[in-house]
């Protein structure tokens, strides 16, 4: 096993809230009150309207490891990804970065807006850390692919927000760095170019560069990932591969659906019970088992399975016991098979099963939900049709 | 797939921090800072980001001359400002004392002016580098000195400009040449260094606070008044243009004027017009001590608080 690149040591990062003395006349009180008062302020603790942005994240990175990092806004993402970086500096712990860092962060910060495409593309490159002969050497390719060519001798200022972006990321992308650091610039551009942008990351990743990535995207997360950190408040909810920390993820955020828990339905674990990954058209199998309380009443649903695309965070498909023509009535536990024809587009899919009031339309119990990776090589025909089978296994 | 992630509540325990240590993980190595080191990093970063420097300064330079309707006379406007200014003065005290105008004076002040103005330029475009960049500097890691002296390059550039046309007209003022022109470079040299110098320390605490920039603005304004720019420091008497000289930009201007004006060797003191002792030679170790003293100062400052620029801004 080879040297982690990136390493993260138990960092904790201090912010403030409110305003920092920005002027003169504000650092006098303030100096004077530090001189009466408590003497040498301790940089690691928390003080008056501090808060931890970080606290106590640890993780490494190995060559040919790509991890993703997910979590609402706030969450402390993109500070990690600064603290790596070096834009900041740790309170406490310790960030590194070994090897020449790539940093795919507000790609197009360095543009002027008064200077051409073909200017900006040298200004921005020396600024991620490129040689000028490098540049000069890649510069066709950056042009080329990033689609600008007959406006790069135009003023940015001229540019559409997306070419800007387009031209932004290029550059960044033929970096060639050690260590390639990655937020949120996957949607940038129209389609075509983030699918190309995205091939682009992938074929980086899978040639064994390290790489951590923060993205809202989690079909993205989920299809470049190996592993994944949930982060909320800057404190990790879950750790692990990709699947697990997007699933606690979606459930996090879906906590706020799961109401009324009467206790008349219990739903354990969903699980797959082939592999993860199925090809569009071929069939997959889902286990469920669950415990009825007493004999419940037409409006209530005691097993609904929903599919969720992650590309969108919509349900692209619900089925449930009633539907499928299977009595699920009776009091007491109970075990079933779903069957399901994976015709889907390629991407990623959260499976998520609940017992459902039908009247109210909210859920009364849910299980933990299991994440479904779809390829399709072509034979998905369109039109999303899972022809559910429903079995009763005991 | 070997993943040496571990799952959170495996490291539940760890919630103190300080505690346990991270598994494979070196203990954070606590770097302890010495001026030396410092300054080996400075410069190593520096040499690393000659593409960047390079680039930079060719934007400040692009960007003033793009879509600019004087273009190059630009360099020229300050420096021409500035003497036009000095002559008015000049004029009214000719008259007052009763004594001629002669155009060698403008020649003395001509070559006083860009020198002025190049460090005025400096200070006033490497006070605002950093907060002008603000969103590289929030977004990107690069060495932060790069900005500064981005701009004092880009400076050193018009102001070169400036410097040709000033001496071409020289000889038109009367100003013949001599040997001691040799002294015109290493005075400039004092000078950049000095310049940078300011920008460096001026950026960091415009960035720290913003008020700098308008304390800047006042002493700028008021200082052509406490350096012998307009007038000579021999104007001001004795005892004057001793305090005067105490200026550390005031000895590299008159030094300027004396060698290119005057053919004085800045070895040899030198007598005011009432015969007192007015040029003495360690004015240049003092003004030398003021730039070389002051960038290695103003680096340091600069380097130790570089790191939470980003968190400031």
């Amino acid at each position: 096993m080879s040297e982690p690149r990136i390493l993260f040591d138990r960092v904790w990062k201090k912010f403030q809230r409110g305003e920092l003395h920005d002027s003169l006349r504000d650092l006098i009180p303030a100096f004077t009150r530090r001189m009466l008062g408590r003497g040498g302020e301790d940089k690691t603790e928390l003080h008056e309207g501090d808060f931890w942005a970080v606290r106590d994240l640890s993780f490494e990175v190995l060559p040919g490891q790509t991890l993703g990092i997910i979590g609402p806004n706030g969450s402390g993402k993109s500070t990690s990804l600064k603290l790596l970086t070096r834009i900041l500096e740790p309170s406490r712990g310790f960030a590194e970065v070994r090897g020449r860092p790539g940093a795919l962060i507000e790609v197009s910060a360095g543009f002027h807006g008064d200077l051409t495409g073909r200017e900006n593309v040298y200004l921005q490159g020396a600024i991620m850390g490129m040689k000028s002969v490098d540049i000069a050497r890649k510069f066709d390719e950056i042009v080329e692919f990033s689609g600008v060519q007959e406006a790069i001798d135009t003023p940015v200022k001229r540019y559409s927000s997306g070419m800007n972006a387009r031209l932004g990321f290029s550059i960044a992308a033929h970096l060639e760095p050690d260590v390639l650091i990655i937020d949120e610039v996957l949607a940038v551009g129209d389609l075509s170019f983030q699918e190309r942008a995205f091939g682009r990351i992938r074929d980086l990743a899978r040639s064994g560069i390290p790489v951590v990535m923060v993205s809202h995207q989690l079909d993205r997360i989920a299809e470049l990932c190996t592993d994944a950190i949930l982060l909320t408040r800057g404190e990790v909810l879950a750790r692990g591969s990709a699947a697990d920390a997007i699933t606690a993820y979606v459930q996090q955020h879906d906590a706020a659906r799961t109401v009324a828990s009467t206790g008349l339905v219990r739903l354990e674990a969903l699980r797959l019970a082939e592999d993860v990954t199925v090809r569009s058209g071929e069939r997959c199998v889902v286990r469920i088992a669950g415990h009825i309380a007493e004999a419940i009443e037409n409006h209530i649903e005691p097993l609904q399975l929903r599919v969720r695309s992650l590309r969108t965070g919509n349900l692209v498909y619900i089925t449930g016991s009633r539907r499928l023509g299977v009595q699920l009535d009776k009091p007491g536990p109970f075990a079933v098979d779903i069957d399901l024809q994976a015709n889907l587009p390629t991407g990623s899919y959260m499976l998520e099963a609940a017992a459902v009031n039908l009247m109210t339309q909210k859920d009364i119990a849910s299980a933990t939900s299991v994440m479904l990776r779809v390829r399709d090589p072509g034979t998905f025909a369109g039109g999303v049709q899972l022809n559910g089978v429903m079995r009763v296994t005991s | 797939m070997t993943s040496s992630l571990v799952l959170a509540e495996e490291s539940g325990e760890r919630r103190d921090g300080a505690a346990v240590r991270h598994p494979n993980s070196e203990p954070p190595v606590e770097l302890r800072r010495t001026v030396l080191g410092d300054f080996r990093t400075i410069i190593s970063e520096l040499r690393q980001s000659r593409d960047l420097i390079h680039q930079l300064t060719l934007r400040d330079i692009r960007i003033r001359y793009k879509q600019a309707v004087f273009g190059f006379a630009w360099a020229l406007l300050l420096p021409a400002a500035v003497i036009l200014a000095g002559m008015a003065v000049r004029v009214a005290y000719s008259y007052a004392s009763g004594r001629g105008l002669n155009p060698v004076q403008i020649g003395g002040m001509a070559v006083k002016a860009v020198p002025w103005a190049f460090f005025v330029g400096c200070i006033n475009t490497g006070t605002a580098s950093l907060v002008g960049n603000m969103s590289l500097v929030t977004k990107i890691y690069f060495p932060r000195e790069v900005l500064p002296l981005g701009s004092v390059l880009a400076q050193t550039f018009d102001s070169l400009i400036g410097l040709l046309i000033i001496s071409c007209l020289l000889p038109f003022l009367g100003i013949t040449a001599s040997l001691q022109l040799l002294w015109v470079p290493p005075l400039l040299v004092v000078l950049w260094i000095l310049a940078l110098a300011f920008a460096l320390f001026l950026s960091c605490a415009n960035l720290f606070f913003r008020d700098v920039k308008y304390l800047v603005q006042v002493f700028l304004t008021f200082g052509i008044f406490v350096t012998p720019v307009i007038l000579d420091a021999t104007m001001y008497g004795p005892r004057g243009s001793r305090v005067m000289m105490m200026n550390p930009v005031a000895p590299i201007l008159e030094g300027l004027r004396l060698a290119v004006v005057e053919h004085h060797n800045l070895l040899h003191p030198s007598l005011g017009p009432g015969g007192y002792l007015f040029w003495r030679p360690w004015y240049l170790v003092y003004s030398a001590g003021w730039a070389i003293g002051g960038l290695l100062v103003s680096a340091i400052i600069f380097h130790r608080s570089e790191r939470r620029f980003a968190e400031i801004v």
